[in-house]
C-alpha cells in the first residue's frame, strides 16, 4: 500500500462517467493533468485563456504595436475616429488607440503582481494556519478577521496619501487588501487534506513537517490555489479602476482604469465621444470575464460532486413496449 | 430561549469589532501628513492662528491623549469639526447619509430582485443557452464591467430615451414658481435616484445570481427533494416548499456581507450622477481634504459593515436550524 | 397462497449519455410479487438494481427512457410514464432511500415532512388529525413521539432511518421499496432495523423490495431474492434455494464470497469488474469472470430456464440437459 495521494486522472468527459445513483463519491486530482484538462475540453475556459494570452502579449509589444505617442498630443480634442487614429482622440488630443495598448500593459502588470502578492500572503497564511492548527491558527485567523474589517476605500486613500501614487503602491495595495479570502480557502483546504488517510500514514511513517506539506500537501492544494489566483487577477484589475477612480493612481501612467476616469472628468459626454468612453471599459470587462471563465472552470472541476439534479420541466420518456420475451 | 447566548457572544464580538475599528481609523488618519489644520487656507490663517487652533484641538499633545479626547469624544456622539465647511462632522454628513440610504436601498433592491430571478431561472433551465448560459454571463459581465463606466454609459444611451436627470437630486426648477406639493417633491426625487439606483443595481446583481443559481442547484441535487418528489409532490410545490428557503440562505448572509461593495459602488455612482449622497461627500472630502470628515464618514460606514455582519449572523442562526452556538 | 400484487415486465432503462450515445442501465428484467412477499434485489454497485426500483416509482432525471411494464394491482403504472405513474407515489408504493440520512430537508421538523404526504393526498383529513398520526407512526418505529418536533440532525443515523420509514408507511402504501436501509449503520443499529422491516411488513400487510448488495441482509429479511448483474437479473428464487442450490456461477461466487466469521477459510472475492453499459454486449454479460465459463459463453446469450419452486437462471450451464426444462 503506497503512501503517495492516489493517481487517477479525473474523467472530465461526462460520458465516461456512471451515471445514475450508483456515481463514485471521492476523486483526487493530478494537479498539472488537471489543468491542462480542463483548458481544453472547457469552452469557456479555452476562449478565456486566449483573450488572456491575446491581451498579454498586446502588453509586451505595444511599443511596437501602438501606432502613435500614448502621451503626446496629435490633434484636436475628442477627435472622432478616422483613418489617421481609428479610435479617436481623447480630451488632450492623444491617440485612444496607443493608450488603450499601453493601458493593457499597466493592468496587466497590476493584475498579475497584485494577484502575486495577494497569493503569496494568503496562500502562505492559508497553508501555514491550515497545516499546524492549533494556537497558530486561531492567531492568524483572528489576524485574517480583523483585516477583514478595514475598509477598502480609507485603505486606499491613506497608503496612496502616505506613499504616493506610484504603479508599485498599487500593487502593494491590492495584495494587502485581497489577501484573507485567498487565506481563508486555501487553509480550508489544507485542513481537509491534512485529515486524509495518506498524510496521517506518511507522517506515522517519520516524514518531517517539510517533506509533508511539499510533497503530500501542497499537490492537492496547488489547483485551487490557481483556481483563485486567477479569480484575484480579475478582482486586481477591478480594484485598479476604483484606485483610478478614487484619482490615487499613477498620473504618468495610462491604464485603463485611469482612461475611463479621464472621460468623467474630460467631459466625454457632453461631446458625445462614446470612443473616449467605450473602449476602456469594455476592455476591462473583456479581461475580467476571460479570468472568470478560466477560474470558474477550474473551480468546478475541483469540485468532484456532479450533483445530478433531481427536479426538471422535461421527464423521461416511455419507449413503446415490445414484446421481446424470447429472445433469451 | 434558544441562542441568547448566542445573540451575547456575537453582540460582544461585535462591539469589540467596533473598537478595533474605531481604533484603526483613528491610526489610519493619523498616518496623513500634516493634520486637519495645516491643510487650511484661509485669511486670517496666520502661523499663530494655527498654532492656537492646535492648542484648541488638542493636537500637540501626544498620539496617546488625542486618541483618549477621540474616544471620549465618540462616545458623546462627537465626530470632530469640519475645518472645510466649518460646521460639526455629524451636521455635515448628517443630509447626505439621509440621501444615500434611499437610494441605495432602491439599488439594493433592484440587483437582489434581478440576481434572485436570474439565478433560479439560470438553475431551472440549466444548461440551455439563453436560459442559463446566456442570463449567466450576461450577469458576470456587468459584474466585471467598472460601475464608474456603467454609469457614464447609462447616462449616454438610457438619460436621454428614458427622460431622466442624471445629476443632483432635485430639478432647479421645482418651487420656484410655486410651492410643490410632498407629491411632486417625492416624486422629482424619485427622478432623480432612479438612474444611480439603476446603475448600482445592474452593476451589483451578478454577484447574486451566480451564489443563487449555485445554491439553487446544490439544492435541487439534495436527497430530501428527490424525496419530496416521491412523495408525490409537483415540481412547483417543491421548489416552494423545499428548495427555495434552503438555496436563499447563502443569499442571506452575502447580502449582509455585501454592505462593503455596496458603499464603494454607491461613492462612484454618486460620483458619476452628482448625486449628494455619502459617497459624493466622500469624494469632495478627499478633494479638500478634509480628514476629519473622511474619518467621520468612514467611521460611520464601518460601523455600518460590522452591524450588517451582526446581522447576517443572527439572521443565519435563526433561519439554519442547524447552526448551534 | 396470496394472490399476485406487483408485476414487473421486461424493464428497461436507458440513459442519454452527454457526448452522445445510451447507458442500458436495465436490460429487460422481469418478475412477479405475491402480496405480503419480501423479496430482495441484490447485485454489485452499478448493476442496476436502485436504476430499476427508482423506474419503478418513475423517479427517473429527464435524459432516461424507460419501456416495460410495472403492473400494481392490475394497473400499469408506467404505461404513459410520468402522468400515470405519479398518482401511484406513496399512495400505494413508498420508498426508503439509501442514505437516508439526507431524505429529510435539515430546515424543517422531522413530523412536519412525515405529516406532508399525509396532507397531500388527502388520507388525514386536517393537521390535528396528521399530527396524531405522526406520533403513531413514530412510536411504531420505536421513537418517542415527542420526538416530532425536533430537526432531523437532532436524531442519530439510526433514528433517522427508522423516522425514514416512519414516513415511507404514512400513506399506508402496498409495496415497500428499500434501498440499502442499513448500509451506513452499524451493525447492531443494523439488525434492530431490519427486524423492524420484517416485523412491519409482517403486521402491515405490506410487500416489500429490499435493494442490497449484503448478502447476509437479504438472508435475514428475504423469502426470495433476485441477483442482478449488468443491468439484468442472473437467477431469481426463495433464499435458501439460491444459496444450496445456485444454478449461476454469479450466485455461487456471491455467496461464497461473503466471509465466514468463524471459518479458516480464505476470503474470495470475485476478480474483474462488470461490463460497460454503454454498448452492446454479446454473449453472457458475466463471462469475463466466471469461472465456469465455456465454449458457448462469450458468443452466444443463454436463455432463462425455469426450476421448481419458482426459480429461475440464464446461464449455458443449464442447458446441459438434466433436471432443467424449457421455458
Amino acid at each position: 500500500m503506497s503512501s503517495g495521494p492516489p493517481d487517477q486522472i479525473v474523467p472530465l468527459n461526462e460520458a465516461n462517467v456512471v451515471v445514475g445513483p450508483d456515481a463514485p463519491a471521492e476523486i483526487t486530482v493530478r494537479p498539472r493533468s488537471l489543468i491542462r484538462i480542463v483548458l481544453l475540453e472547457n469552452r469557456a475556459a479555452m476562449i478565456g485563456t486566449i483573450i488572456l494570452v491575446i491581451t498579454t502579449l498586446i502588453a509586451i509589444f505595444a511599443g511596437v504595436l501602438a501606432p502613435h505617442s500614448p502621451t503626446e498630443q496629435i490633434g484636436p480634442v475628442y477627435a472622432p475616429p478616422s483613418s489617421k487614429w481609428w479610435l479617436g482622440l481623447d480630451d488632450g488630443g492623444v491617440d485612444m488607440l496607443s493608450q488603450m495598448i499601453y493601458g493593457a500593459r499597466i493592468s496587466m502588470i497590476v493584475g498579475f503582481a497584485g494577484a502575486a502578492v495577494a497569493m503569496i500572503i494568503g496562500g502562505g497564511v492559508g497553508i501555514i494556519s491550515g497545516y499546524f492548527g492549533g494556537r497558530t491558527d486561531i492567531a492568524l485567523m483572528r489576524v485574517t478577521d480583523y483585516f477583514l474589517v478595514i475598509p477598502d476605500v480609507p485603505l486606499m486613500i491613506v497608503f496612496a496619501a502616505v506613499f504616493g501614487r506610484s504603479l508599485l503602491n498599487i500593487i502593494i495595495i491590492i495584495g494587502i487588501i485581497y489577501w484573507t479570502s485567498t487565506a481563508r480557502l486555501i487553509r480550508a483546504q489544507v485542513k481537509s487534506v491534512r485529515e486524509r488517510v495518506y498524510v496521517k500514514r506518511a507522517q506515522s511513517l517519520g516524514a518531517g513537517h517539510n517533506r509533508l506539506i511539499w510533497k503530500h500537501v501542497m499537490p492537492q492544494v496547488v489547483p485551487l490555489l490557481v483556481a483563485n489566483t486567477v479569480l484575484t487577477i480579475a478582482t486586481a484589475i477591478f480594484a485598479e479602476t476604483y484606485i483610478a477612480f478614487l484619482g490615487l493612481s499613477d498620473p504618468t501612467k495610462s491604464s485603463w482604469g485611469r482612461l475611463i476616469q479621464n472621460s468623467l472628468t474630460g467631459g466625454a459626454i457632453f461631446h458625445n465621444a462614446w470612443w473616449a468612453v467605450v473602449p476602456p471599459g469594455l476592455a476591462v470587462t473583456v479581461v475580467i470575464l476571460a479570468c472568470t471563465m478560466i477560474g470558474q472552470a477550474l473551480e468546478d472541476a475541483l469540485n468532484p460532486r456532479l450533483k445530478v439534479g433531481h427536479l426538471s420541466v422535461r421527464r423521461f420518456r416511455v419507449r413503446p413496449f415490445s414484446a421481446r420475451l424470447d429472445t433469451r | 430561549m434558544r441562542g441568547a447566548d448566542y445573540v451575547i457572544k456575537r453582540s460582544v464580538f461585535a462591539l469589540v469589532t467596533v473598537w478595533v475599528a474605531v481604533t484603526l481609523n483613528f491610526i489610519l488618519f493619523r498616518l496623513l501628513p500634516g493634520n486637519s489644520v495645516s491643510g487650511l487656507r484661509c485669511q486670517a490663517c496666520t502661523p499663530q492662528f494655527k498654532e492656537a487652533l492646535i492648542k484648541e484641538y488638542g493636537l500637540d499633545k501626544s498620539k496617546w491623549q488625542q486618541y483618549v479626547t477621540y474616544l471620549g469624544n465618540l462616545l458623546h456622539g462627537d465626530l470632530g469639526y469640519s475645518q472645510y465647511n466649518n460646521i460639526p462632522v455629524w451636521d455635515a454628513i448628517k443630509e447626505p447619509i439621509l440621501n444615500t440610504l434611499p437610494m441605495v436601498l432602491t439599488g439594493t433592491l433592484i440587483s437582489v430582485v434581478l440576481g434572485v430571478f436570474c439565478g433560479i431561472l439560470a438553475a431551472w433551465r440549466r444548461g440551455t443557452l439563453t436560459a442559463d448560459k446566456v442570463n449567466t454571463w450576461t450577469a458576470l459581465a456587468f459584474y466585471a464591467a467598472p460601475t464608474q463606466w456603467l454609469g457614464i454609459l447609462v447616462i449616454f444611451y438610457l438619460a436621454a430615451n428614458l427622460g431622466l436627470p442624471v445629476a443632483g437630486i432635485r430639478s432647479p426648477d421645482l418651487g420656484i414658481l410655486s410651492t410643490p406639493s410632498t407629491w411632486e417633491v417625492v416624486s422629482d426625487r424619485a427622478r432623480h435616484l432612479i438612474l444611480p439606483a439603476l446603475t448600482l443595481g445592474i452593476g451589483l446583481y451578478g454577484e447574486y445570481a451566480i451564489v443563487v443559481r449555485s445554491s439553487m442547484l446544490e439544492t435541487l441535487g439534495e436527497d430530501y427533494v428527490l424525496t419530496a418528489r416521491a412523495k408525490g409532490l409537483a415540481n412547483w410545490e417543491i421548489i416552494w416548499k423545499h428548495g427555495l428557503r434552503n438555496a436563499m440562505l447563502p443569499l442571506v448572509t452575502l447580502l449582509a456581507l455585501s454592505v462593503g461593495y455596496i458603499v464603494a459602488g454607491a461613492i462612484v455612482v454618486e460620483d458619476v450622477f452628482s448625486y449628494p449622497g455619502i459617497g459624493l461627500a466622500t469624494i469632495d472630502a478627499i478633494d479638500h481634504r478634509d480628514y476629519a470628515v473622511l474619518q467621520g464618514i468612514f467611521l460611520v460606514l464601518t460601523i455600518a459593515v460590522i452591524f450588517s455582519n451582526f446581522v447576517a449572523d443572527l439572521l443565519y442562526f435563526k433561519l439554519d436550524p442547524r447552526v448551534t452556538t | 397462497m396470496s394472490r399476485e400484487l406487483l408485476r414487473v415486465e421486461d424493464l428497461h432503462v436507458w440513459f442519454e449519455l452527454d457526448g452522445g450515445g445510451e447507458l442500458h442501465a436495465v436490460q429487460g428484467i422481469s418478475f412477479q410479487l405475491s402480496e405480503g412477499e419480501r423479496m430482495g434485489l441484490v447485485g454489485e454497485s452499478g448493476c442496476g438494481k436502485t436504476t430499476s426500483i427508482l423506474a419503478m416509482m418513475g423517479l427517473l432525471p429527464p435524459n432516461a427512457s424507460v419501456s416495460g411494464k410495472v403492473i400494481l394491482d392490475g394497473v400499469d403504472m408506467l404505461e404513459k410514464g410520468e402522468e400515470t405513474v405519479a398518482p401511484h407515489r406513496w399512495h400505494d408504493i413508498a420508498m426508503i432511500f439509501q442514505g437516508a440520512m439526507n431524505a429529510f430537508n435539515p430546515v424543517k421538523t422531522v413530523g412536519e415532512q412525515i405529516a406532508e404526504p399525509m396532507l397531500l393526498h388527502g388520507t388525514a383529513s386536517g393537521k390535528s388529525v396528521a399530527s396524531a398520526r405522526v406520533r403513531e407512526l413514530l412510536e411504531l418505529v420505536g421513537i418517542s413521539g415527542s420526538r416530532a418536533t425536533r430537526y432531523p440532525h437532532e436524531f442519530s443515523g439510526g433514528m433517522r432511518q427508522r423516522a425514514a420509514i416512519a414516513m415511507a408507511l404514512a400513506c399506508q402504501p402496498k409495496v415497500l421499496l428499500a434501498d440499502e436501509p442499513t448500509t451506513a449503520l452499524d451493525v447492531m443499529v443494523q439488525a434492530q432495523i431490519l427486524e423492524l422491516l420484517v416485523s412491519l411488513t409482517r403486521d402491515l400487510g405490506l410487500t416489500m423490495i429490499l435493494v442490497t448488495h449484503d448478502l447476509p441482509v437479504v438472508a435475514q429479511v428475504c423469502d426470495r431474492a433476485a441477483v442482478m448483474y449488468a443491468g439484468r437479473i442472473a437467477e431469481e428464487g426463495p433464499t435458501s434455494t439460491l444459496y444450496h442450490d445456485p444454478r449461476h456461477p454469479y450466485t455461487r461466487m456471491l455467496f461464497a464470497a461473503t466471509p465466514d466469521l468463524y471459518g479458516d477459510d480464505a476470503v474470495i472475492s470475485i476478480p474483474g469488474a462488470p461490463p460497460r453499459l454503454d454498448r452492446e454486449l454479446a454473449g453472457c454479460p458475466f463471462q469475463p469472470r466466471c469461472d465456469s465459463a465455456f465454449e458457448p459463453c462469450p458468443t452466444k446469450e443463454p436463455r432463462e430456464r425455469s426450476f421448481d419452486g419458482r426459480h429461475r437462471a440464464s446461464c449455458h450451464l443449464n442447458e446441459v440437459p438434466t433436471g432443467a426444462t424449457a421455458v
